[in-house]
């Protein structure tokens, strides 16, 4: 593959989140505004180049019986960092953010790009990787971001744009935007757009069940 | 040495642990001084909030909060001597590092321990906003044990050191959505000009599901619909607090010298 396809290629072909439905529990929780899906993308992206860089490093000298906890040292370790810098310098996303910088130690994102990618490929070639993965992951966030705080609360980024009714204006904000249920939808529908756009993306039904009357017809 | 030999994966094990131990520990003394400052900062924005030196939807600059609190005349109260402390200054004490101090805490009575803390440092905090030589405010900080949380925060008196005119909290692990709501503004709006004691002396602040009457208008607030644990643990804090083993006697010192802050403080 060539480098340019590893950063792009996640972006929309293998999306982290739409293709490969993983990360979904920061991407429903902290979309209720777009500056905190924005810090958790970088912190996601941090976390992801040095997790990749680390495993990638080493690849040759892990043996397989201690990978994993290796790998999940790494990420541990560099959530930590991150949370720490997180709180140093931006308290008040941090505060906001609450458990979900540290939770990044459980996206699947982080751990599924060092055991596939990183483990098999050269530093800088996990470096594009990681960032590409970042910015699917972020894309897919701001997106689903921007959409429910644009209409949970008429403003983006704390810019008013559709003036609220209780400010005398004509919006009335559907409260359900602002709670996390209504990000599975906007990720469902944005699926759904990719996949009707690109049916190669469409995974092939794992279960039918059984027609039973069958036999009948 | 191969991969699979036990002792390669025993020490390449080590050396990442070493490693990241190593990252992580010196990003955490590094950083360490600035997430302090940063807190003591959130800290002094409460005191200035709560002590009415700003309005509470204000996004107050860091500039705005120290010029706040520079307008504030911190003390260190002798909890038991009723007294502010001379021993102690203002700007470095630590009620928290106080009370896990055997020297600088007491052990509380089991039956007073409303608030659910055990030990208290025997000192305090309060800062006083004094205007034209009166006490125009008194800021004092509270705390106590919440469902399942310590929660921090700062209850501001009026002139009459016995009307609530502000509540505010800093620090809190109540259940989010459900706990926290006593966070919520507008919640916290209604303790203002509640107050604590009737004129019989009598403790009378609580926080409710009680029919609206006379006693409920003048000194109780809403409790929190799903949050019972919290709200009785808010009165109960503020109960302590103001009672005989937290600011109480001090409360009624500055009282008894007439609110003349010179010769109280």
């Amino acid at each position: 593959m060539r480098s340019r396809d590893i950063l792009f290629r996640p972006i929309l072909d293998e999306n982290p989140i739409t293709l490969q439905i993983l990360g979904i529990c920061s991407a429903l929780a902290i979309t209720n505004s777009v500056l905190s899906a924005l810090i958790m993308s970088l912190a996601l992206t941090a976390v992801l180049v040095f997790s990749n860089t680390a495993v990638s490093l080493i690849r040759h000298h892990l043996p397989s019986s201690v990978r994993l906890i290796v790998q999940v040292t790494f990420v541990a370790s560099a959530v930590i960092v991150v949370d720490e810098i997180l709180r140093a310098y931006a308290p008040e996303v941090s505060r906001t953010l609450t458990v979900y910088v540290g939770l990044i130690v459980t996206n699947c994102i982080v751990l599924a790009r060092a055991e596939t990618f990183a483990m098999n490929n050269s530093v800088g070639r996990s470096i594009l990787d990681a960032l590409g993965n970042g910015l699917g992951y972020s894309i897919i966030l701001v997106i689903v971001s921007v959409i429910r705080e644009l209409f949970g609360t008429g403003s983006v980024l704390g810019i008013k744009v559709l003036p609220l009714a209780t400010d005398g204006g004509w919006f009335q904000p559907p409260a359900l935007m602002l709670l996390p249920a209504s990000a599975f939808f906007i990720i469902a529908a944005i699926i759904w757009s990719i996949r009707s756009w690109n049916g190669s993306q469409i995974e092939e039904t794992e279960f039918r069940p059984l027609d039973l009357y069958e036999e009948d017809r | 040495m191969t991969n699979d030999s036990p002792v390669k994966a025993v020490s390449v094990t080590l050396v990442v642990a070493l490693v990241c131990s190593i990252m992580v520990s010196t990003t955490h003394v590094l950083l360490e001084p600035v997430q302090q400052a940063y807190e003591q900062l959130d800290r002094n924005r409460h005191i200035v909030l709560a002590a009415g030196l700003a309005e509470p939807g204000d996004n107050l600059s860091d500039r705005a909060i120290v010029a706040g609190f520079t307008e504030l005349q911190p003390v260190v109260v002798d909890l038991q001597a009723a007294r502010s402390s001379d021993d102690m200054d203002s700007a470095t004490f630590d009620q928290r590092a106080a009370a896990q101090d055997p020297e600088l805490s007491v052990e509380i009575p089991r039956e007073k321990d409303l608030a659910g803390l055990g030990r208290r440092s025997r000192f305090a905090p309060a800062y006083f906003y004094i205007r034209a030589d009166r006490i125009e405010r008194i800021v004092l900080p509270i705390h106590g044990k919440g469902m399942w949380s310590m929660i921090y925060g700062y209850l501001a008196l009026g002139p009459d050191l016995n009307t609530i005119t502000a509540v505010t909290f800093h620090e809190q692990g109540e259940t989010p959505g459900v706990g926290d709501r006593f966070l919520d503004p507008a919640w916290r709006a209604q303790w203002n000009g509640k107050a604590l004691y009737d004129e019989s002396g009598t403790f009378r602040f609580g926080i409710t599901a009680a029919q609206l009457d006379d006693v409920r208008e003048r000194h109780e607030v809403d409790a929190i619909t799903g949050a019972t644990v919290t709200s009785d643990s808010l009165e109960n804090l503020v109960r302590y607090w103001v009672g005989d083993h937290g600011f109480g006697p001090y409360l009624e010192y500055l009282r008894e010298t007439n609110r003349q802050p010179d010769t109280a403080l």
